[in-house]
């Protein structure tokens, strides 16, 4: 049996995160991963993270993963692959399948890291093929480059059907609709808004009755739920897709905590384990870290895992009080700004009416994905400006401020908290560079100029499709809601390396379509 | 339904192309790459069937965990393509029910 001082089960975000803190602290640690490539989902997370700088905000997942895993294996840290764990005991030994034999490993100190399975609702036909994860959608295109369809039905609007969903626009697949059988979207109003405007409805209340089809799925028929989840006859409404993707939330993956015997405790659906602030279980020197611990973005996962691998390293005597202490408050905040704000897990099942700053919140994005015209100007984003100026529809308090940083003339404020919503100065000035619409995780920041002459405006877009539109090319100016405005033409395409793939489109649009233009679509090719 | 290129990814490493037999039939994929992708990618739904009902199953998870995905792999049922890598000359065939009585 071979031994280390730090066992960490999975190479995710948290696991990997682990297993760089305690690695850097001399620990000799041992990372056992299921898959036959690390990282976890991170590899997977093509899109900017929320947070602020010192969570990787505006990175991409793929890059943090690269960057993590390189940190991990620099520091030391062994990471076995295609190793599944197959059992955990309480007197810190694990089981790992290796090829057609077992192994045996001992740690003065175990962190698991083993994350979340996706739930699976079941409805007629949910075995078809052609049914799958979201999560299984991600890997097609992201690990694998293989689109999973070329009409794809999503049912659940969190952040990862949501997610799930834009990713699917960008690799070239056709999205008939979002479905939710809860009343409101359950993820970020940005995230919902950036596929209403590409034309994805939404329908709210509904769910699956059932999928059909031969040997594959063909169609679907959705139904409207009433407030006690029951199909309303009558109101059914059919899809033709040769794809539903189910993103019903996730499961905390507790099978080796259990085991163990780690007390656990019930959280609204799920068991999930009893911890301390540093993730130690019942169980002394074992410690659950991301989401195996409580479901959450992988931004928290990596902080959980670097105050687990610190706990670890403390505990073991590779560190002094003093070291541990100091670096422990420094994580602590870092989670606990992660945790503000409207989405935070301590709120979960809650139902916000208003912003922390009193605003109404827009029950058009809440049930549609789109703000309405109207209520855009509620919000400290957007303000009438002269000249070229940002228009930021964030409207919903989420923990993240890069626009804040972006900005070279101070132009965006966020201030009371990482959670509050960002605020346009005016006085500043704006010298339309663009780069708050570039790094703005939910592109939820436009340009806009109002007098571009002749009577039309120009609005600048994120954009994060293939091909890129050219400098003249006529295309669509669409709306919030995905509908068709008017012709509008291309008058830049700008894509410089701190905008990290996300282009800036600007397009021409008759003045009183202003405040109303905020995508450009391409004209289909006759 | 392969993605070549990608708005956020870039273009697709070239892979090798290897050719493997499904039900008997050649068909090509990438050397390396999950069997479950290349069946994707070649357009192939289905990859078993139950043993009471005979209703189609294919790829469900993608990551080993639900081993919806199962086939009959160089003569070996039960064998989850989406984490088995794609080999030049493989023969994969479709599973029915269990895969009683495969040689």
């Amino acid at each position: 049996m071979t031994r280390y001082d730090l066992i960490v089960i999975g190479a995710g975000p948290a696991g990997l995160s682990a297993a760089a803190e305690a690695a850097g602290a001399g620990l000799r640690v041992a990372v056992f991963d299921e898959n036959a490539k690390p990282g976890g989902q991170l590899f997977k997370q093509i899109h900017k993270f929320f947070g602020a700088k010192e969570h990787k905000a505006k990175i991409r997942g793929v890059k943090i993963g690269a960057e993590l895993l390189a940190e991990a294996e620099k520091r030391g840290a062994e990471v076995f692959l295609n190793s599944p764990v197959a059992g955990l005991y309480k007197e810190r030994e694990i089981l790992v399948r290796r090829g057609e034999g077992v192994g045996h490993y001992k740690g003065d100190a175990i962190i698991v890291a083993t994350g979340a399975q996706e739930n699976m609702p079941a409805f007629a036909g949910w075995t078809l093929p052609g049914v799958m994860g979201a999560g299984a959608a991600q890997t097609l295109m992201h690990l694998h480059r293989v689109k999973p369809g070329k009409r794809v039905l999503m049912l659940g609007s969190g952040n990862v059907g949501l997610v799930v969903g834009f990713q699917l626009r960008q690799a070239g697949c056709e999205l008939a609709a979002v479905l939710d059988a809860a009343p409101r979207i359950g993820g970020y109003g940005v995230h919902a808004a950036k596929l209403a405007r590409t034309g994805v409805p939404f329908y709210l209340s509904h769910s699956i009755v059932r999928a059909w089809g031969t040997d594959k799925v063909t169609g679907v028929v959705a139904g409207e739920v009433d407030g006690g989840w029951n199909f309303i006859p009558g109101r059914e409404k059919q899809f033709e897709v040769d794809t539903v993707c189910i993103a019903a939330g996730l499961a905390p993956a507790t099978q080796l905590l259990k085991m163990a015997g780690c007390a656990m405790r019930a959280a609204g659906a799920d068991w999930l384990p009893v911890c301390s602030a540093v993730g130690e279980t019942s169980l002394p020197g074992v410690y659950a870290a991301g989401d195996v611990s409580g479901i959450e973005e992988a931004s928290s996962a990596m902080i959980e895992g670097r105050l687990a691998g610190g706990a670890a390293a403390r505990k073991l005597g590779f560190i002094g009080p003093d070291e541990y202490e100091e670096r422990r408050q420094v994580l602590l905040a870092a989670l606990a700004s992660l945790r503000e704000g409207m989405f935070a897990p301590q709120k979960r099942g809650q139902i916000s009416a208003q912003t922390d700053e009193g605003i109404d919140l827009s029950q058009t994005l809440l049930r549609k994905g789109y703000l309405e015209e109207g209520e855009v100007g509620k919000y400290p984003g957007v303000k009438p400006a002269a000249g070229i100026h940002p228009v930021i529809e964030c409207t919903q308090n989420i923990p993240c401020n890069p626009c804040r940083d972006a900005c070279p003339q101070g132009c965006i404020k966020v201030t009371g908290g990482i959670a509050a919503l960002p605020e346009y100065d005016d006085r500043a000035g704006c010298a339309g560079c663009g780069l708050c619409v570039a790094v703005c995780p939910g592109q939820a920041i436009f340009l806009l100029n109002e007098d571009a002459g002749d009577g039309l405006a120009e609005v600048t877009a994120p954009y994060e499709f293939l091909p890129l539109p050219q400098k003249g090319e006529l295309g669509a100016a669409l709306a919030r809601s995905g509908e068709k405005l008017c012709p509008a033409e291309v008058v830049r395409v700008k894509l410089a390396p701190a905008f990290d793939r996300t282009a800036l489109v600007t397009f021409r649009v008759p003045r009183d379509f202003a405040m109303r233009a905020r995508f450009w679509q391409k004209e289909a090719a006759a | 339904m392969r993605l070549t290129n990608h708005p956020i990814l870039g273009p697709a490493a070239p892979g090798r192309e290897v050719v493997f037999f499904l039900d008997g039939v050649a068909a090509t994929g990438l050397e390396g790459e999950p069997l479950a992708a290349a069946l994707k990618a070649a357009g192939v739904a289905v990859h078993r069937y139950t043993k009471k009902h005979r209703r189609p199953r294919g790829l469900f998870c993608a990551v080993g965990r639900c081993t919806d995905c199962v086939m009959v792999v160089n003569g070996r049922p039960n064998v989850r393509v989406c984490v088995t890598p794609l080999e030049e000359g493989m023969r994969v065939a479709t599973q029915y029910g269990a895969g009683e009585g495969v040689k």
